[in-house]
């Protein structure tokens, strides 16, 4: 039986590997070591390609479903603190906004990029940086209207949508190059990576999810396994080691 | 007196107790009673959810038979597939729409969309049916719809809350997918009142911090976002809040709240159930509340009350009369019967308690002044009853030394009693007539009192009569003081009648007549004396109705003059004076020893 795919999802996740390839690509070429390589497993409520339910999600019975693209697109895997590192160099990156959708949904850049949010849907939008509110305020965005913001710091930021909440850009400023997205199958490689000590974090649905340190100048062929605990199993693992203690 | 404050003091703890489970008795009701309605929006927000469930399934339902119909999915296969005329597609589905569903109000649909796997609008019916071609496929429902899903998820947008429905339509040969269809239902006044009839509470939607729809009155509930943000871990964590208490207006509501699910969940949109706190059950409130009902006869112990409160006021008077009204009564009786000499004392042994005490104050009281000492003497008068057996009376003192009765001086033989601090006993009239009926003087002429001893100062010859002795020893006082002793003049003034004098000459003028002396018999006046009190003593006993019937004078007066001789040889007096009064009704004698 032959599986069809979503269209819109298969751009937003190529836009996505796009991005994240070409930066991988230009901060590592001139560089080389290890292949620091690793597969994510995301817990199962993060398996899904919706941010949100509703109370049912049926298979129609007939034609199989499509199980990728959607929110399970926007992982990546970024390596921080390696030896001799550099941030991507800035720049201007533009976010379309149509269809009820943000392309790309999630940008890695160097600190002073600039991202430019274009509306180029029928809708309005109303857009901020909840959690940094001093970043970005709410400000609504206009069919055909633009909006720039620029990221200065290294640091994460979460672009949402309060009309349309399931829009959420995440803008990660890095001071790094050894990043890179994760596949469908959970899947990472990030090339030439330099000998030495680095944290390994994990980037999943507009927060950090896991992180790690490791030397990787050991790890040679070795395949990482980063299993990311939801945060129901990390609470209740933080309260078990609370009542043992 | 005793019981009867224990009476009282139980009496008041009842109440106190009474008033006191009457005060608290309603809080743990309250409570008992919050926490049932907290109970009931509990089992409300449930049976809501489970609403929710249902309603959403149903749509997922619906919209999943309308992506199975032929003419649907052909549509949009075509358009899909970009064969075609685009607005006869858009037609097409449109008539198709309104021929499967001809009412949308009367299902509760706002809009129909039907979409291409593009998440292009093909059509819409209802909301906006004019409008198509535009693209949502972006939106995670549409999405997963268009991957194949039956889902479902509830959208705020526009200040408005809207459940949906969608679904895939699959090619006429149900093996790809064509495009999808999606229903929506705006969740707002209507669902509210639905809810509110089915759950008989009140209920409240919000979004993004503001009331969008409410069974209850505009305004009433505009605390609740506020009170929802500061519980937001708690609906983050738990899917939804215990009972919370808040106030609106002057009345306490209790509120369980929940989150939607969907993306509108991320946008603070939340029903919230609105039950009726219990009452303030204060006293006030319970008597505010009570009705005629509560007060009938098989409702409310009427009896009960009456026995209980009849039996208090029975046990409470019982008692008063047991220690109180009757000792007093008694008591009473008892002192009527002392006042008239009925009886010496009061039994107080027979009272209990305060009344005893005043019982035998009483009896003290008539004691000290029964027999309260002289201040002069503390020689004890001999009771003439000692002697004379059952017909004796009570006693009084000796007359002090330096009494006209003492001899201290030439004093008279009938002087009267000393007055300073002297106490008469009881009633004085019978002595205050001492008895001198016949008193014959003595024979000897040549007798020649001393010249103090003055018979007409003394009032011996002013009068026979000797109740007439006082005055005339009045009026001879205020001629001349012959007497140095006071107690002669005193006892005049007190008066104390003067023994009565001898047939009295008067003495001899200026010219020289010679005065008569009557000799004085010391014996024929004592034996005058007893036959003054002889007689005194019989006139006393018939006054008294007592009998005399073998009481004669010699007897008598043979027993006085032995009383006289040993009360004279016990105390060594001179002599001994009687006097007659009535004691408890019946006539006494008293003993009165005269010395020198």
């Amino acid at each position: 039986m032959k599986t069809l795919r979503n269209p819109l999802s298969r751009v937003s996740r190529s836009l996505v590997f796009g991005a994240v390839a070409c930066l991988s690509l230009a901060g590592n070429a001139h560089a080389a070591g290890t292949t620091v390589r690793g597969t994510v497993k995301m817990p199962d409520a993060s398996r899904s390609t919706r941010l949100y339910h509703g109370y049912w999600r049926l298979e129609n019975g007939n034609v199989p479903v499509q199980t990728a693209g959607g929110a399970k697109a926007e992982t990546v895997v970024v390596l921080e603190n390696v030896k001799g590192a550099h941030p991507p160099s800035a720049r201007t990156i533009t976010i379309e906004l149509g269809g009820l959708d943000a392309r790309p949904r999630l940008v890695i850049t160097g600190p002073g990029s600039v991202i430019e949010l274009k509306n180029t849907g029928k809708v309005r939008h109303e857009l901020s940086t909840p959690d940094k509110p001093e970043v970005m305020h709410l400000e609504t965005l206009a069919p055909g209207q633009t909006r720039r913001q620029r990221f200065d710091a290294i640091g994460d930021y979460v672009i949402r949508d309060s009309e349309y909440p399931h829009i959420m850009i995440c803008v990660l400023v890095v001071g790094t190059t050894y990043f890179s997205a994760v596949d469908d199958k959970g899947s990472f490689s990030i090339a030439n990576v330099p000998d030495s000590t680095a944290t390994l974090k994990v980037w999943a649905r507009g927060k950090w999810v896991a992180e790690q340190q490791l030397e990787t100048g050991s790890l040679g062929k070795e395949e990482l396994t980063i299993k990311v605990v939801s945060q129901r199993e990390r609470e209740k693992a933080e309260q078990e080691a609370k009542a043992a203690e | 007196m005793f019981l009867s404050k224990i009476f009282f003091i139980l009496l008041a703890l009842a109440a106190a107790i009474a008033a006191t489970f009457a005060v608290i008795a309603p809080r743990p009701f309250e409570r008992r009673m919050g926490t049932l309605e907290g109970q009931r929006l509990d089992r409300a927000q449930y049976a809501a959810e489970q609403m929710f469930k249902v309603d959403a399934h149903k749509w997922i339902d619906h919209v999943g038979k309308l992506g199975r119909d032929a003419i649907i999915a052909e549509s949009l296969d075509a358009a899909s597939r970009g064969s075609g005329e685009y607005t006869v597609i858009h037609r097409t589905i449109q008539d198709r729409f309104r021929t499967l569903i001809p009412d949308l109000a009367s299902g509760g649909i706002d809009s129909i969309v039907a979409l291409d796997t593009k998440g292009r609008v093909i059509a819409r019916v209802g909301e906006n049916e004019k409008e198509y071609g535009d693209y949502i496929g972006g939106a995670e429902i549409i999405a997963d719809a268009l991957r194949g899903y039956l889902s479902d998820d509830v959208w705020g947008v526009n200040g408005r809350l809207q459940r949906l429905a969608a679904a895939p339509v699959l090619s006429k040969n149900r093996d790809r997918m064509v495009g999808a269809v999606y229903v929506s239902a705006e969740t707002g006044p209507a669902l509210v009142e639905r809810l509110k009839r089915n759950l008989d509470v009140d209920v409240a939607l919000l979004l993004r911090g503001k009331v969008i729809a409410s069974s209850r009155g505009p305004g009433e509930l505009d605390a609740l976002p506020d009170l929802l943000t500061r519980h937001a871990k708690e609906i983050e964590t738990a899917k939804r809040t215990q009972p919370i208490l808040m106030t609106v207006g002057k009345q306490d509501v209790i509120v369980v709240a929940a989150p939607f699910p969907g993306q509108a969940g991320e946008q603070q949109a939340f029903y919230a159930l609105v039950g009726e706190h219990p009452a303030n059950n204060g006293i006030t409130a319970l008597f505010a509340n009570a009705t005629s009902d509560d007060l009938k006869w098989g409702v409310f112990p009427w009896l009960k009350l009456a026995a209980g409160m009849f039996g208090a006021i029975f046990v409470g008077l019982a008692l008063q009369r047991m220690e109180h009204d009757s000792p007093i009564g008694r008591l009473r009786r008892e002192l009527q019967k002392l006042a008239s000499g009925d009886v010496h004392k009061i039994q107080d042994s027979s009272y209990g308690g305060k009344v005893g005490g005043l019982a035998r104050d009483i009896n003290a009281a008539v004691e000290r002044f029964t027999h309260a000492p002289t201040q002069r003497s503390d020689i004890a008068g001999k009771d003439l009853n000692a002697i004379l057996g059952p017909s004796g009376g009570s006693t009084f003192d000796l007359p002090a030394a330096d009494s006209a009765f003492s001899g201290g001086g030439p004093a008279p033989a009938f002087a009267p009693p000393p007055s300073s601090g002297f106490a008469p006993p009881p009633p004085p009239s019978s002595f205050a007539a001492p008895p001198l009926p016949t008193f014959a003087p003595p024979p000897v002429p040549t007798f020649s009192a001393p010249q103090p001893f003055n018979a007409a100062a003394l009032g011996f010859g002013g009068n026979s009569s000797g109740s007439d002795g006082g005055a005339a020893m009045a009026a001879e006082e205020t001629r001349q003081d012959p007497l140095p002793l006071p107690g002669t003049t005193r006892a005049s003034a007190w008066g104390q009648p003067a023994p009565s004098a001898p047939e009295y000459e008067p003495p001899a003028n200026s010219d020289g007549d010679a005065t008569r002396v009557v000799p004085y018999d010391e014996e024929e006046e004592e034996e005058a004396h007893f036959r003054h009190i002889f007689d005194d003593f019989i006139a006393k006993k018939r006054d008294c109705g007592e009998s005399t019937v073998g009481l004669t004078r010699d007897k008598f007066l043979q027993k006085l003059r032995d009383n006289k001789a040993s009360l004279v040889a016990k105390h060594n007096c001179r002599t001994v004076r009687f006097s007659v009064y009535v004691k408890d009704g019946k006539a006494a004698l008293k003993a009165t020893p005269i010395r020198e």
